[in-house]
């Protein structure tokens, strides 16, 4: 069944391919004429359509924050305290200035003054600290969830005057800054948290304090932002504070991957969200924007299971690290625009660093490697130890479209050095269930991930706080505990780049984690017309400074 | 209307609200018994961090910790009175996710019914009065031929070819006139099918009979042949291919209307499928199962009225197989 459907996939592929071109070069004649007239035209107004593959779950702001569909109307509807762009740099928004105690348990923010939600509330210290109770606590007995990024060691949080919030933790929180500018951390109307759940839900009755509000929308269907004239409090660090240019823009769910393309290719749309990464270099040739931002986070890798033998030897989880040609996956599987792991977290967060020598492929090596753990060639080129072959299942991660392909080019390389490869493939529930907490089974675990702040990392490696134990490691690993725990207490960037870094080092040498490539979630298809979208750290594209030309 | 029809109709009736609480019951069990709990699925994703604290108490404000009969019969309770409560996904009343969905299923319904019947007639015509040497075998060819073109491959080729070269419609507006047009178009095709197949099927039988012999010896036109002596013995059968064809109708808009990005029913089920959202399936299983079993049971109804020949035995009808015999078909439901 799922071989024909792709066969027929391809095949319409290259009937689109066909069409596209022919379209392509009509419209490049269109706009290429059209774009001498205007030039010089005010900036101002336009319409513009987005094409989405899905608007996620519920629009409970809580709720809704991991999804990451929703982030797009929430990046225009609402404001964050701190704005963190695609570098991983804090830098003012809401919060206009911030403190900290020496030992990060005390910050006192300063807001802007004037700002005001779309229902006439002030944004003030008041509404700040409803929003951090919430995400913090939620109300779960009516179905509000924290937010899960939220730091637990919260305390409290209250309102010093109208404009100055001062936040109490329990133990040192060095993230919780940039963890303001992450897109669960959305400033919502006091008036609107204070709504049950079923209310929240309602998108059209929850207001934000962002450029756009919510004129219209149906569930599964479509969602119509127009802007607020009297907006006057942007991010700074986007080069623009007033009003947005465009007038509206409407966010339109059309499933089908090559029709929202086909659509943006024909002009019926602006943007066409989640296309195929190997349509990208035709759509760019053909003169159209195609944008491919990274968010902060883990790389896409195999977290490994250190309880499961033969992974238990670090030799063995050594030669895994070496026998895969990452440059070969980029070049198959991927474009130019995706870039190779320099480490287990993507290049752009602040404290990462390079660490491609260790990442670098070499068979001869991990043979080697393999020859000394015990695992010598069979029949048929496999490797063997007491009569066991040396195997490894890969569960390819429903979420990206790209990981089947990714996990057969990983299987023949691993095959060449004598690695029996399988391949499991599953929907989105059943995976969750077997592979991604089933857990003890599972020898390799294939993570993406997106994160603000590199602190929590540590944590999320081992146990420590609820922490989710990637490589099974327990509290066994002195070192990585050691590490995990002086991350954790630093309370400066001065103290903490080095352990990161050292903390990098120790994880890849020991094989727990093999990176495959810098991730990619989300990719923009985009008219020539529209201009000057901006990305944040969190990928999700801003059309607040974007103008479009007629 | 006599007695027997009276009581035909009440059992008919009666079954029709079994049929429906069936549905209901079966969908609640088969959805609770499958593999995979979406809930905790989306809460212990680890970037949500929860604590198994925190996840109890969330599952329990939504009353899933209760066993299942006990969950069955609370639901149960609820819909009985019409109140289908919130869906697990989106959080919102499960009538208001309907009430939003169901004017534009209904219209795509509809139009690709008109579509698939015109279809059909014309198809049954053509294959009654087309000669053999211009293509009648052609026609008699074309419902198999419709029946194994997937409806997703045909809305694809209308939306390339009408929407994106001939700029005839845009698909960021599916609900316009002509996006409808040729979502009912891609929606009708199939279903055309089996309507014509058994109309062909009648029409053969028909047309074989004497008195349409007479009625084309004594010089009568093609098209009256067919329109006034013809067409109506032959629609009777295809009022029961009509009713069963609702089904039909209900699963093609599913797929035309994620093809069309059309919001409406069939959406509503796929994104409710994907995320096993128990509320909202339940609701559309009962929904479609209402209007399923009201069409059948207006089929059943109606059936007995329009064909006098038709027996109504103990609550149940009987069509002779043909006019000369129908002593045999009372012999036979007698017997049974």
């Amino acid at each position: 069944m799922t071989a024909r459907f792709s066969s027929l996939l391809l095949s319409r592929r290259r009937l689109l391919a066909a069409t596209s071109v022919a379209a392509a070069i009509a419209l490049t004649a269109v706009t290429g004429l059209s774009s001498a007239r205007s030039a010089g035209a005010a900036p101002n107004g336009g319409n513009i359509t987005f094409l989405i593959d899905s608007l996620g779950g519920t629009w409970i702001p809580n709720n809704s924050s991991i999804s990451s569909f929703q982030g797009h109307i929430w990046g225009h509807v609402t404001d964050k305290l701190v704005y963190v762009d695609a570098d991983g740099k804090v830098s003012p928004w809401i919060a206009e200035s911030w403190e900290q105690s020496s030992d990060a348990t005390q910050f006192t923010l300063h807001l802007k003054k004037g700002v005001t939600f779309s229902d006439g509330t002030p944004l003030d210290a008041a509404a700040v600290v409803a929003n951090l109770d919430i995400w913090y606590a939620g109300r779960k007995n009516e179905g509000i969830n924290p937010v899960g990024l939220f730091p637990k060691t919260y305390d409290r949080a209250e309102a010093v005057d109208a404009t100055t919030v001062k936040v109490v933790f329990k133990a040192p929180t060095l993230g919780f800054i940039p963890t303001l500018g992450y897109h669960g951390s959305i400033l919502i109307s006091p008036k609107s948290i204070a709504q049950p759940a079923a209310q929240q839900a309602d998108l059209s009755k929850t207001s934000g304090s962002g450029p756009y509000v919510v004129a219209s929308w149906k569930e599964g269907d479509f969602v119509k932002l127009v802007k607020r004239k009297d907006y006057n409090w942007g991010p700074a660090a986007v080069g623009h504070t007033g009003p947005a240019y465009l007038d509206s823009i409407t966010y339109k769910i059309v499933s089908e991957p090559s029709l929202r393309v086909a659509a943006v290719q024909s002009g019926q749309a602006d943007v066409a969200y989640s296309p195929s990464p190997q349509e990208l270099k035709s759509l760019k040739d053909a003169g159209f924007t195609t944008a491919t931002p990274r968010y902060l986070g883990f790389v896409n890798g195999l977290a490994v299971n250190t309880k499961l033998e033969p992974y238990n030897d670090v030799k063995v989880r050594q030669a895994l690290q070496a026998a895969i040609n990452r440059k070969e996956i980029i070049d198959t599987v991927y474009t130019p625009d995706w870039k190779l792991a320099t480490s287990f977290i993507q290049s752009n967060v602040p404290g990462a660093t390079d660490h491609s020598d260790l990442l670098a492929y070499n068979p001869a090596r991990a043979e080697k490697l393999l020859d000394e753990a015990g695992w010598t060639k069979g029949t048929g080129g496999i490797r063997a130890k007491d009569g066991k072959q040396l195997t490894l299942t890969l569960y390819s991660n429903p979420y990206l479209a790209t990981a089947k392909a990714i996990d057969e080019l990983i299987a023949q390389q691993l095959g060449k050095i004598g690695w029996k490869v399988t391949i499991r493939a599953y929907d989105v529930v059943t995976f969750g269930e077997k592979v991604r907490f089933g857990g003890p089974g599972v020898a390799a675990y294939e993570v993406t991930r997106s994160f603000i702040d590199a602190g929590t990392v540590a944590s999320i490696l081992t146990n420590a706080n609820n922490g989710e134990d990637w490589f099974a490691l327990g509290d066994s690993d002195k070192k990585l505990n050691d590490l995990r725990d002086r991350i954790a207490g630093a309370s400066s960037a001065e103290i903490r780049n080095p352990l990161l870094d050292e903390l990098q080092t120790y994880v890849l040498e020991q094989g727990y984690f093999i990176p495959r490539t810098q991730i990619v979630q989300r990719i923009y298809v985009q008219s020539p017309k529209l201009k000057g979208e901006v990305y944040n750290g969190v990928a999700y594209a801003s059309y607040y400074t974007a103008t479009i030309s007629e | 209307m006599n007695n027997a029809y009276l009581s035909y109709a009440a059992k008919r009736l009666a079954q029709a609200l079994v049929v429906i609480l069936l549905a209901y019951v079966f969908t609640f069990v088969v959805v609770s018994i499958l593999p995979g709990d979406p809930i905790t699925n989306v809460l212990r994703d680890p970037q949500n961090g929860f604590t198994e604290d925190e996840i109890r108490q969330i599952i329990a404000a939504q009353g899933l910790d209760q066993p299942i009969p006990i969950q069955l019969w609370t639901s149960l309770s609820h819909f009985v009175t019409g109140d289908f409560g919130l869906s697990m996904r989106s959080n919102r009343p499960v009538t208001t996710l309907i009430a939003e969905v169901l004017p534009s299923t209904m219209i795509l319904a509809s139009a690709g019914f008109a579509v698939a019947l015109l279809l059909a007639v014309t198809i049954a015509y053509g294959t009654q009065f087309v000669p053999k040497r211009f293509g009648q075998g052609l026609l008699r060819g074309f419902p198999s031929l419709f029946l194994s073109v997937p409806n997703f491959v045909i809305g694809l080729v209308l939306i390339h070819t009408f929407g994106f070269q001939l700029g005839l419609f845009r698909v960021i507006d599916p609900n316009s006139f002509w996006a409808t047009f040729f979502a009912a178009i891609a929606l009708g095709i199939p279903i055309s099918a089996q309507i014509a197949e058994v109309l062909i099927a009648n029409l053969d039988h028909e047309s074989a009979q004497e008195y349409a012999a007479v009625a084309r010896g004594r010089g009568l036109g093609q098209a009256r042949l067919f329109a006034k002596h013809l067409l109506k013995p032959s629609s009777l059968p295809v009022i029961t291919i009509v009713a069963l064809t609702i089904g039909e109708l209900l699963g093609g808009s599913l797929i035309t209307e994620t093809v069309f990005g059309r919001t409406g029913i069939g959406s509503l089920v796929q994104r409710s499928v994907s995320t096993q959202d128990l509320p909202v399936l339940q609701a559309v299983v009962s929904l479609a199962a209402v209007v399923f079993v009201l069409v059948n049971l207006i089929a059943d109804l109606v059936y007995p009225l329009l064909d006098p020949r038709v027996k109504l035995i103990g609550g149940v009808k009987h069509r002779p197989t043909t006019a000369q015999d129908s002593s045999a078909g009372a012999t036979q439901a007698a017997a049974s």
